[in-house]
């Protein structure tokens, strides 16, 4: 892969200008439409930009969310340059739109992606007669560890190969109920207890119900323009330093050589060859939480400390009695401020993306970090949407 | 190659493959309806019906693959044929399902069903998941040396993994 030193024109060039949620929630009841065409206007509106500045559009490919398509007829927008359905995991949308308006092929490109909870994540989604036509055809037979299941059959080797608890995954799950809370739009804000997660039944052990992400209904969009015309618009811009996506072959959830090279390592070198920015300079630390074992392996492989240290790491930065609390890397930098996916909701990486601009924009309120400038994104898993980027304020 | 005209000389390929008597790709199709039977899986899967786990060999640099793909990663080489391995292997990942999707012989309630990935023994990082059969879940542990066994799914054989008996014991 390229490395140190190569061609990366596009940094800083393109910034992150308009944002819009609609909140996650465990029992919403709102379509798929209804719920991106929120998020999208409330986006376009916090730019400060009408539809008809809107030439490109974004969606993501989540199973039941609207298309690109979709979306420039219900928002009544005349005509795009571009619009496409990458899939799903944040940073693919970003790395799309950003691509967009470097090359010149757009101005301002909206970034949507809805999520809804299907019939088999949850009890009232089954229930729910407008989303069985969602039901998968495929029957899937328990002999495997495709998809989802793939993160317990690596957590058991972690474990194994380091000869240590559970502890660093109950830290990452405990830190993001802890910081939910202060978020509105998180789904989960009651709080959570080390006993709480050690008590929670398992579903694929070692893996437990606390250590899985929510399905939720919600949805998030962000504008994206030239570093040029954000300096024009109302809030603070901030800017995409660098961003990337990682993948190492095989890749296949059984055939991944090790959990010392896989996506998340090349997502890494990738940032640091190309990024002027690295750790001791982040302020908010984002990464993803789709399951806890992803942190894990994020807060290693991104070197905040050596393969196996995490529980060691999360233990010494942090703060609050025995029972709870979160952590403040070197008491200063928190991780998942707004709860992440464990607690705020499953969003496929949209919240850390909002949070990391909100943070930036100065605008968190009581999870606002001090003068925070810069904040690192690490999104996705091991396999197939391993991704990264550093965001920060002009 | 076979392959041009697709289902006569998918179903003579079948029969060489299966010998007198072996399935037509569309009857292998009913056959597995509970996975995806395609061009690339169709050998894996007729290997099921002789009790034989084939995964996909490369005659021109000896290099294994699985899932089965139609060309040699290591060297672009079409030569690629799904060959018999030992199925003897130690457990690498392993993980205990307390809910899961529904299997005809698989109780969730009776006690948590154990999923493996077995390294196999033909080369280093190719590997096979299932689940380990004649053992309790509690007793399987990555590193253990395991052997391929055939229980019956969907009236169909179906590969798993049983513990290598240890020398001098008899095997039930
Ligand atoms: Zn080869």
């Amino acid at each position: 892969m390229s490395t140190k030193g190569t061609r990366y024109p596009i940094k800083d060039q393109v910034a992150i200008v308009g944002i819009g949620s609609t909140g996650f929630s465990r029992r919403g009841d709102r379509s798929s439409q209804a719920m991106a065409l929120d998020a999208s206007v409330a986006a376009i509106r916090d730019a400060g930009l009408t539809r008809d500045d809107i030439d490109g559009i974004v969606a993501t490919g989540e199973p039941g969310a609207v298309g690109a398509h979709q979306l420039a007829s219900g928002l009544g927008i005349a005509e795009l340059t571009h619009h496409s359905k990458p899939a799903p995991v944040v940073m693919f949308s970003i790395l799309d739109a950003m691509h967009a308006v470097f090359s010149g092929l757009c101005e301002n490109v909206l970034v949507c992606s809805s999520m809804l909870r299907l019939p088999w994540s949850s009890q009232s989604a089954a229930n729910d007669p407008f989303r069985r036509h969602l039901r998968s055809g495929v029957t899937a037979m328990p002999e495997t560890v495709a998809n989802a299941p793939a993160y317990a059959a690596w957590a058991g080797r972690y474990l194994h190969e380091h000869g240590v608890s559970r502890e660093a995954f109950a830290r990452v799950a405990v830190n993001c109920r802890t910081n939910a809370f202060d978020n509105p739009l998180a789904a989960m804000r009651s709080p959570m207890t080390f006993g709480d997660y050690h008590a929670a039944r398992m579903i694929r052990e070692p893996l437990c119900m606390l250590d899985m992400d929510l399905p939720v209904d919600g949805a998030d969009a962000f504008v994206l323009t030239t570093a040029e015309r954000a300096r024009t618009l109302a809030h603070p811009p901030v800017l995409i330093h660098v961003a990337t996506s990682g993948l190492v072959g095989p890749n296949d959830e059984d055939q991944l050589g090790s959990l010392a090279q896989h996506g998340q390592h090349v997502v890494v070198k990738s940032l640091k060859a190309r990024s002027d920015i690295w750790l001791d300079d982040v302020d908010v630390y984002l990464p993803y939480d789709g399951f806890t074992i992803i942190t894990v392996g994020w807060i290693e492989n991104t070197g905040w400390c050596p393969p196996g240290e995490a529980g060691r790491f999360l233990a010494e930065h942090w703060v609050g009695d025995g029972d709870a609390g979160r952590v403040l890397i070197n008491g200063r930098i928190p991780m998942n401020p707004h709860g992440g996916s464990l607690s705020e909701g499953g969003t496929r990486g949209t919240g850390h993306v909002r949070e990391a601009v909100v943070q930036l924009r100065g605008d968190a309120g009581v999870r606002q970090v001090p003068g925070a400038r810069t904040a690192l994104i690490t999104s996705g898993g091991f396999f197939f949407n391993s991704q990264g980027a550093i965001l920060r304020r002009a | 190659m076979a392959g041009g005209a697709a289902g006569a000389a998918g179903a003579a390929g079948a029969a060489g493959a299966g010998g007198a008597g072996g399935l037509s790709d569309g009857e292998l199709v009913e056959r597995f309806s509970h996975v995806t039977v395609d061009r690339d899986t169709a050998a894996f899967y007729r290997g099921w019906l002789h009790h034989e786990l084939l995964l996909n060999y490369c005659d021109d640099c000896g290099h294994w693959a699985h899932p089965p793909r139609p060309m040699c990663p290591a060297c672009w080489s079409t030569k690629v044929t799904a060959r018999p391995v030992s199925g003897r292997g130690t457990v690498h990942l392993l993980m205990l399902l307390h809910q899961g999707p529904a299997a005809p012989d698989v109780d969730y309630l009776a006690g948590p069903y154990p999923v493996v990935t077995v390294e196999l023994d033909e080369q280093v990082g190719l590997r096979f998941t299932s689940t380990v059969t004649g053992c309790p879940a509690a007793e399987i542990a990555i590193g253990m040396p395991v052997e391929l066994h055939w229980i019956d799914r969907h009236g169909a054989p179906f590969p798993v993994f049983r513990p290598i008996p240890e020398p001098g014991v008899t095997p039930s």
